[in-house]
């Protein structure tokens, strides 16, 4: 467990650069995610495809960090593991001290429902349920009552700006709009994570703005925050950027 | 702790599996059919067959069952050895009756009747296909279970004496006296086959059975019968005893007469036949439980192709809805979560199909018992039982589908289009 391969190439700036805390056996309790040589091998016919190859991190609660990397990096196969969409090939991923690698697939729904928001580049929002109703959808499988839900949601919804939009349904909004109903979703449940996989990318550069003044504003609140973008100026906005290449880490430093 | 509370999850099932049937209606037409058939075929015929059985058991309670008969050609002929075998027979005559009224101490009413079908005039107006039945003595209105409404019944010096007299049943009022009251009818006279006969009494209506008036008769004395139709036809004897439990004895007492009054019976036949209303019954009995087994059979064929119809609609719309499934597992949705959306759907559809079923084979059945006229027994428990089952048929079809859509991966369904 303890011998992961350290892959990082030597840092430049070396005051800037995060080292994982490979020195530590397994996880680091004091994080809120810790990941040890996470392995992603998707098996292409005879061929096997590394997505991801020996990462490791560790994220401490309440920070902001972007991912960047160029296509086909690995950026989104790491993000769904860290949101629990998908489980690791081989490797540990311990989230708020449980270690997730090793859950099934109905608990790893529920740590989905409670730990972690997540926000997509095309919203994937119920075309056919109201705003309120999409941002109900985690607090329904929760198993939260109909008024208190609603409250949730519209306090989400407000949080978000869109106190006024809570009846229209996905194609009655803008697409920025579309995109602060899926952050509502993402945060109605108070997740301990808020990810986001290139949230802007179907936005046009106003409303990116818009939407990552909102992330900036959510961290601000206390919110952990992890965003993949491959916009410069996005990634800027972060307080930390891991760059990806290839699937593994090529860099990890604090720009803020 | 809270998020194993899933009323929540299961009422949202429910909201989405209503929404999802009423925007595809064409589609849930479409699943429908197999069901509805099925269910219609089977409470359509329980229906009928219950309100028939009631009629039926009303019918032969009127004569009840203390009545057996003995004749040469069974009223039921089975087979065609058995017709050429009862054609073989001597003639069952008045002597034959005699000798039973005086031999058999368990009989307690014994009479002959001997039937022809004749058109009946009175006035201009005139009756087709009218049973004539002549009977002696006039117990044989009692053995038949018919009452004297108006008027009287011959005596049995008058029924011996081969006069011209007659009672009516209820159906000559209507055809022949234009619907007038009873009395009207009673010293009229009325012509059977040319022959004046007098009106002495109107019978109480029996109704009818299957369709078939059995009021659509006229009684003269067997006299007079013989008189008009000859005496050389065979005739059947009608015995009845006290009560049910006696009737074994005497109908063991009467084959006995019979055989010594036949003197040599071949092996292969006693020489009459000895029948009771169990004939009908047993008859009736077979009949309608063949009609159970074939609609059984249709039910379950058609509520199969509904079933499979159902298993591909339902995997139709889980492939079309695979992006709002990787939706639902992203947000939290567990593999039961998903499981019951779709299987609430699939019962859904198919319970709808069956309520369908119920009402359209109740209607179905009404329509049959109007045309027919058989009263329209609606029964709770076939109601349940039809719904029931094509629930069963919507898990059972939509099983599988669910399953699928409940173990889809998250990552792969939310890419999906
Ligand atoms: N289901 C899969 N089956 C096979 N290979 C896959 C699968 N998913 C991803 N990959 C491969 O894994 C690698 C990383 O993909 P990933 O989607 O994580 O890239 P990305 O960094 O998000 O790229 P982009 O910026 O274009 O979104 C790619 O080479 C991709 O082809
Ligand atoms: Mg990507």
């Amino acid at each position: 467990m303890s011998d992961a391969t350290l892959t990082l190439t030597p840092p430049e700036h070396a005051e800037n650069e995060i080292k994982p805390r490979l020195e530590i056996d397994g996880h680091d309790p004091s994080m809120l995610i810790s990941m040890r040589n996470i392995w992603k091998t998707y098996q292409m016919g005879t061929e096997s495809v590394h997505a991801l190859h020996g990462v490791s991190f560790d994220i401490p609660r309440g920070e902001y960090i972007a991912i960047i990397g160029p296509s086909g990096s690995g950026k989104s196969t790491l993000m769904n593991l860290i949101g629990c969409l998908d489980t690791p090939t081989q490797g540990e991923y311990w989230l708020n001290g449980k270690n997730v690698s090793e859950m099934d697939d109905d608990e790893l729904a529920r740590i989905r429902n409670q730990e972690v928001g997540f926000v997509f580049q095309t919203f994937n929002l119920l075309a056919r349920a109201t705003a309120l109703h999409n941002v109900e959808l985690p607090l329904i499988y929760g198993g939260v009552g109909a008024s208190q839900r609603h409250e949730m949601a519209k306090k989400a919804l407000n949080a978000v700006d869109l106190a006024d939009r809570i009846t229209h349904k996905p194609n009655e909004l803008s697409g920025g709009q579309r995109q602060r109903v899926a952050i509502a979703r993402a945060l109605v449940n108070h997740p301990s994570i808020l990810l986001a996989d290139e949230p802007t990318g179907a936005l046009d550069s106003h409303t990116s703005m818009e939407i990552m003044d909102l992330f900036e504003r959510l961290h601000s609140e206390g919110n952990t925050i992890i965003v993949v973008t491959h916009e410069h100026d996005i990634a800027d906005r972060a307080h930390r950027v891991i760059s990806i290449r290839d699937g593994q880490i090529e860099k990890d430093e604090r720009i803020k | 702790m809270r998020y194993s509370f899933r009323l929540t999850a299961i009422w949202e099932a429910f909201r989405v599996a209503t929404a999802s049937l009423r925007a595809n209606k064409l589609r849930t037409a479409l699943t429908l059919i197999g069901i509805v058939v099925g269910v219609t075929a089977v409470i359509a015929v329980v229906t009928i067959i219950k309100g028939l059985d009631q009629t039926v058991a009303q019918t032969f309670s009127s004569q009840g069952s203390t009545v057996f008969s003995i004749s040469k050609n069974p009223q039921i002929i089975k087979s065609r050895e058995e017709f050429i075998k009862a054609n073989r027979r001597k003639d069952v005559t008045h002597e034959d009756a005699e000798a039973i009224a005086r031999l058999c101490p368990a009989c307690w009413r014994v009479g002959i009747a001997a039937n022809a079908v004749e058109t009946v005039k009175y006035a201009d107006q005139k009756a087709e296909n009218v049973r004539i039945r002549g009977v002696d003595p006039t117990t044989m209105f009692d053995i038949d279970g018919v009452t004297i409404d108006v008027g009287r019944i011959w005596s049995d010096t008058e029924g011996a004496s081969g006069r011209d007299i007659c009672v009516i049943g209820a159906d000559m009022l209507k055809n022949l006296f234009s619907d007038a009251p009873s009395d009207r009818a009673v010293g009229q006279e009325i012509r059977i086959d040319g022959r004046p006969y007098l009106v002495l009494g109107v019978l109480e209506p029996l109704g009818s059975i299957f369709g078939f008036s059995r009021d659509n008769v006229v009684y003269i004395p067997y006299s007079t019968y013989q008189k008009a139709y000859g005496g050389r036809r065979s005739l059947v004897v009608f015995i009845q005893v006290p009560d049910a439990g006696q009737l074994e004895i005497a109908e063991d007492q009467v084959r006995t007469i019979m055989r010594n009054r036949r003197g040599h019976a071949t092996d292969e036949d006693e020489g009459f036949a000895l029948e009771t209303q169990d004939v009908f019954l047993n008859l009736y009995g077979s009949a309608t439980s063949n009609i159970y087994l074939v609609t059984i059979g249709v039910a379950a064929v058609s509520l199969l192709v509904g079933g499979i119809v159902v298993m591909n609609i339902m995997l139709v719309s889980v492939t079309e809805r695979t992006k709002e499934i990787g939706i639902r597992k992203a947000v939290g949705a567990r593999r039961k979560d998903i499981l019951t959306q779709f299987l609430i759907e699939a019962v859904g559809v198919t319970a709808i199909g069956g309520a369908i079923g119920v009402g359209t084979g109740f209607g179905l059945a009404y329509v049959i018992s109007a045309l027919i006229g058989f009263p329209l027994l609606i029964s709770v428990t076939s109601a349940v039982l039809g719904v029931a089952c094509s629930s069963i048929v919507g898990i059972a079809s939509g099983m599988w589908p669910a399953w699928r859509a409940a173990k889809l991966d998250p990552i792969e369904a939310l890419r999906a289009e």
